[in-house]
């Protein structure tokens, strides 16, 4: 019975999120349109050393497509974070708790609206992607992949784009917040191989930035030889970051939800 | 979570409610109420007063620092699912997704407490006729004025058939036709549904046209409290002030008044007492004076405005005791700090 009521709380909040979402779809297009923007620019100035032997034959602009879904994937996860910090400035928060609605869906609408936004998202890139000619050597199952890992990795950022507006209750903080992106998308593997990475201090860095894992696990799959290691460490850079930031976003709705 | 219903059948009481913020602040120093259903009562006091406070911490918003509160038998810390099934708010504390029309907002609220998408939608055109807001129901909440979002507010708080509704300052900032439209409202609520209102209010009048009782509050305490025509009765004193021709005989004009009327004070050669009506009173001293042989130089009667007394109970000097030497005498209708 009570899981029946969050699962209907749910997804009455989701929907409602999504609703105002695409009221305001000025809102989601330059999110969009940087990841489009990485796309096209990067494998338009870049393709061409694609033919370097440390692509191992792999297509640049297979290589180059994991940096825009990642990209894409973290504004999908900051609108989560937005969506709640728009209902705090609205106040209409304060009167959704006054109801009998599961506290848990209060937070999780809010996370599960930005995923399927994301996914949407992810799966026109891929098709943009698909457009631009590319190829699939894993099949379908290859893409379905892509866009899971895609919807994992902006999963971690919703908890922490939420468990920032919590806090923050301030568009302005939590904009700011998103900023980790710059270093997490560009100290790694983003546009060449780790081979050809000529600074050590990149190196180093690209090795701990769990988002290098994303990639090289997004990688793998669109490429022909499927590499179940890479796609395994991807899953768990994925599963550790959004362990870390879902837990510190139960933890401050908790806290929030219950002295504020 | 199943707790006993007490054996009060009040909809509202509280004992000894209190409430510190964390930055040190007492907002409430310990309050009681006791508030009977179908009644609708309200919290008076200016700003700051801790209106706001109580209303939250009785719509179970805020936790109290101590003494416990119940509605309709139900502790609102410890209960505060099944607090939160009886109770419908409006609160300023809360707002609206302005993204949202009016009936999408109606039926999310009617869903939320469980109903089904045939009922939501149902009571949704049901409350936006009532509160006549059809014309703006498919639009969305930002272009609302303020009285429409109030009207909205309330029947947001009205979806789930509340048995008490909370109002925290209902009609601040609404011009004075919307606050007669919401007034009726109101009343209205409470005749065809029988629902308790518990409101907060800074305005006299509001309290006064729409209450059953009236708390006085200042300063996080409770100075008064009893129905409207009780307190504007005793409210209703005229000050009368007498000075003898003769200073020397003002000890005796003083002796003279108290024994009369009751409740004289000197203040330098005048001699002041606050009586029901003011106009007979002066009379019976005149007549009074004349027969014991005290002349008189001035008399002068009063009659204090209920703004007047709200301010004298709830401005910041304790006046008791105090001589007062300046200014009009104030009558004290009510002790403070009971």
């Amino acid at each position: 019975m009570r899981a029946l009521r969050l699962a209907t709380d749910t997804w009455l909040l989701t929907a409602r999120s999504l609703k105002v979402t695409l009221r305001e779809p000025w809102a989601v297009v330059p999110n969009v349109a940087i990841s489009l923007f990485f796309l096209l620019v990067y494998n338009a100035g870049l393709g061409g050393i694609g033919q370097l032997g440390a692509f191992g034959g792999m297509p640049y602009l297979a290589f180059i497509l994991p940096v825009a879904l990642v990209s894409g994937s973290v504004g999908g996860a900051g609108a989560a974070g937005q969506a709640l910090i728009r209902d705090l400035e609205s106040r209409y928060f304060t009167k959704l708790r006054l109801t009998p609605v599961s506290r848990t869906a209060l937070v999780v609408a809010p996370v599960l609206s930005g995923m399927i936004q994301l996914v949407a998202q992810t799966v026109l890139i891929l098709l943009v992607a698909l457009g631009l000619g590319l190829k699939l050597p894993a099949g379908p199952a290859g893409a379905v992949g892509v866009v899971l890992l895609a919807a994992g990795w902006g999963l971690g950022f919703a908890g922490y784009a939420v468990a920032v507006a919590l806090r923050s209750r301030s568009g302005r903080t939590a904009q700011a917040a998103t900023f980790v992106f710059f270093p997490l998308l560009f100290l790694s593997d983003t546009f060449v191989p780790m081979t050809l990475i000529k600074a050590g201090w990149l190196r180093v860095a690209a090795r701990i930035n769990p988002t290098t894992y994303v990639f090289d696990a997004m990688r793998a799959l669109l490429s022909g030889s499927v590499q179940e290691a890479q796609v395994l460490r991807g899953v768990a850079a994925i599963l550790a970051l959004a362990a870390v930031t879902l837990g510190w976003a139960v933890y401050t709705a908790q806290r929030t939800l219950r002295d504020a | 979570m199943t707790e006993p219903m007490t054996s009060t059948d009040l909809a509202v009481t509280a004992q000894g409610l209190r409430k510190r913020y964390a930055d040190g602040k007492e907002a409430l120093g310990g309050i009681d109420l006791a508030v009977s259903p179908g009644e609708i009562y309200g919290l008076l006091g200016p700003n700051g007063a801790g209106k706001s406070t109580a209303i939250q911490i009785l719509t179970t918003l805020l936790v109290p620092t101590a003494g416990e509160a119940r509605v309709y038998g139900r502790d609102v810390v410890r209960s505060q699912e099944l607090v939160r099934r009886d109770i419908g708010v409006a609160l300023q504390e809360t707002g609206v997704d302005p993204l949202l029309t009016g009936v999408e907002a109606l039926e999310l609220q009617g869903r939320l407490y469980g109903a089904s998408r045939m009922e939501a939608a149902h009571r949704a055109r049901d409350l936006s006729e009532r509160l006549e807001l059809e014309d703006f129901a498919h639009r969305r909440i930002a272009a609302y004025s303020g009285g429409m979002r109030r009207r909205l507010d309330l029947a947001l708080g009205l979806v789930h058939r509340p048995r008490i509704l909370f109002l925290d300052e209902p009609t601040t900032g609404l011009d004075p036709l919307s606050r007669n439209a919401l007034w009726d409202l109101v009343r209205s609520v409470r005749v065809n549904e029988g629902t308790t209102v518990f409101l907060s209010t800074q305005y006299l009048e509001e309290a006064d046209t729409l209450c059953d009782r009236i708390a006085i509050l200042r300063a996080g305490r409770i100075v008064a409290e009893d129905t409207p025509a009780r307190l504007k009765g005793r409210m209703r004193r005229d000050v009368i002030e007498l000075v003898a021709s003769d200073p020397a005989d003002s000890d005796a004009l003083c002796a003279l008044v108290d024994r009369v009327v009751g409740g004289a004070s000197r203040d330098r050669e005048a001699v002041r007492v606050a009586v029901p009506g003011g106009a007979e009173a002066a009379r019976t001293l005149l007549v009074a004076a004349h027969d014991a042989g005290i002349a008189l130089a001035g008399l002068r009667v009063a009659p204090p405005t209920l703004d007047d007394v709200f301010l004298e109970l709830t401005r910041d000097a304790e006046p008791d005791g105090a001589a007062q030497s300046e200014g009009p005498p104030r009558d004290r209708a009510v002790g403070g700090g009971s």
